[in-house]
């Protein structure tokens, strides 16, 4: 049996929590925000030709497993990654690491997560959790979205460690292994700023960063006509679950950035990101304002409350709002 | 532009209930005077609007497909299969044989020279008995 001491906190988004509570238990104190502005997990993507829960694939981030990724190796932080094929093996090596003082980052699917919240028991495989200690069969998991510590027994955990589907994790555990006594944090805050500012506004294809909002946009102001009331709802909803649900923090992720920015304008004494920051902030508001509205034309079985062109319209002024923010981060030195 | 904050978490409450009351989560907001806040919260009654519309959408589907089957047009694996989430891709994942063999079965005719071993895979997949796979209770 083991049970590491390990300290449960909450976080807004899954995998920006899970580094921060691995790193804090090394004793490397980092917030979510800076996790999450260091891994560059911001992101938007609108594929329309991608249908999920029947309907187009809208993201606020980057691929399930780059934010722990990105944020380790920028500040030097060792780490191990294991993924597999045979489910047995990899309760093994779990327990081997644990056994071996290390709490442990799993990726698994939502679906037969049993302490997971029923509302969100879909088959959503990007999530993330820690496992702290086990004991005659039974696992101790610290879930950043839960807010009290919880427990799952083998079968569970072995389950949905192998959840099949797009981006199965295939029983994928990650640690940190080394953690160096010191870490300059500046130079990898500059560098996590300049991959989301290119990811934004520097990639020239119409369904990712700004543009993609655009494209977003424009497809909006035709799905009334195009699919019926009742579909074109279903199509906002899922814009707007993807924006405020599944551990966002809300409003696609637009709040922790904004307060990883006002953190990175203190740590690099840098005041104009202070600026950018409450911009980024007013920018998240916009977002929350949109999805409130936009909820709206989704209940009475998508009678619109809201014309989808005004609706369209608030995207428009968000992406304009967003290029500024970024064509002024990708300046930074 | 109006502060969505207040109207979100305040007024919004007395015309919109709480649906879903199961675990707290933590959200960041913005105010122009306090900056970034963190609060742990159940979501917003807007938002859990959101996540309703999605349930009963599915809702919606089992229903169809429901039909489907009663009038001999899908396969009980077109039911189960709608009513464990799935699409096609998934279930094949699930199954390890290729998606075209999952679609074919989905067909009522097809499904009748399904192998007895196939169907057993699938009732396991769904957590249902080869039975209740064979005559789902709606069809008696």
């Amino acid at each position: 049996m083991v049970k590491l001491a390990f300290e449960h906190r909450q976080a807004g988004h899954c995998e920006s929590g899970v580094t921060r509570n691995l790193l804090n238990y090394h004793h490397f104190k980092i917030s979510e925000p800076m996790a999450f502005g260091i891994g560059a997990g911001l992101f938007f993507s609108y594929l329309p030709f991608l249908k999920m829960q029947h309907a187009p694939t809208t993201s606020f981030r980057v691929w399930p497993g780059q934010v722990f990724d990105r944020a380790t190796r920028e500040l030097g932080v060792k780490t191990a990654v294991h993924t597999f094929r045979n489910p047995k093996d990899s309760m093994d090596k779990l327990n081997e690491v644990l056994e071996q003082g290390y709490p442990v980052g799993l990726q698994v699917g939502t679906f037969h997560l049993p302490f997971f919240p029923p509302e969100y028991r879909m088959h959503y495989n990007m999530h993330n959790m820690i496992v702290y200690g086990h004991e005659n069969g039974t696992y101790f998991i610290s879930d950043t979205l839960m807010e009290n510590l919880v427990e799952i027994n083998y079968e569970d955990l072995m389950r949905v460690r192998f959840a099949k589907g797009a981006f199965a994790p295939q029983g994928r555990m990650y640690y940190p292994t080394h953690v160096p006594a010191r870490i300059d944090i500046k130079p990898a805050i500059v560098k996590g700023i300049r991959k989301t500012a290119n990811n934004m506004v520097g990639i020239p294809f119409p369904l990712i960063g700004v543009k993609g909002i655009r494209y977003l946009a424009g497809r909006m102001r035709k799905w009334e006509k195009k699919l019926g009331e009742a579909k074109a709802s279903y199509y906002l909803g899922q814009v707007l679950r993807m924006e405020e649900e599944v551990g966002t923090a809300g409003a696609g992720f637009r709040f922790i950035y904004g307060a990883f920015l006002e953190e990175a304008s203190t740590v690099l004494n840098q005041p104009w990101l202070r600026e950018l920051s409450f911009e980024m902030g007013e920018n998240a508001n916009s977002w929350r304002e949109f999805s409130y509205l936009g909820s709206r034309n989704c209940k009475k079985r998508g009678k619109p409350d809201q014309s989808y062109d005004f609706l369209a319209d608030m995207l428009i002024e968000i992406a304009n709002r967003e290029e500024k923010i970024f064509k002024k981060l990708s300046t930074i030195k | 532009m109006r502060d969505t904050n207040s109207e979100a978490n305040g007024k919004m409450t007395s015309d919109n209930e709480l649906i879903y009351k199961y675990n707290r989560e933590l959200f960041y907001h913005f105010d122009k005077d306090k900056g970034f806040t963190q609060k742990v919260d159940y979501q917003n009654p807007n938002n859990q609007v959101i996540i309703k519309q999605g349930w009963d959408a599915a809702e919606q589907r089992l229903d169809e497909v429901r039909q489907l089957v009663i009038q001999g047009k899908a396969s009980p694996i077109a039911y189960y299969m709608e009513k464990i989430l799935m699409e096609v891709p998934m279930l094949a994942a699930y199954m390890e044989i290729p998606k075209w063999r999952v679609k074919r079965h989905l067909k009522s005719k097809v499904f009748k020279k399904i192998k007895p071993e196939t169907l057993v895979k699938y009732a396991s997949v769904f957590e249902i008995t080869v039975e209740e796979l064979k005559h789902p209770g709606f069809l008696k």
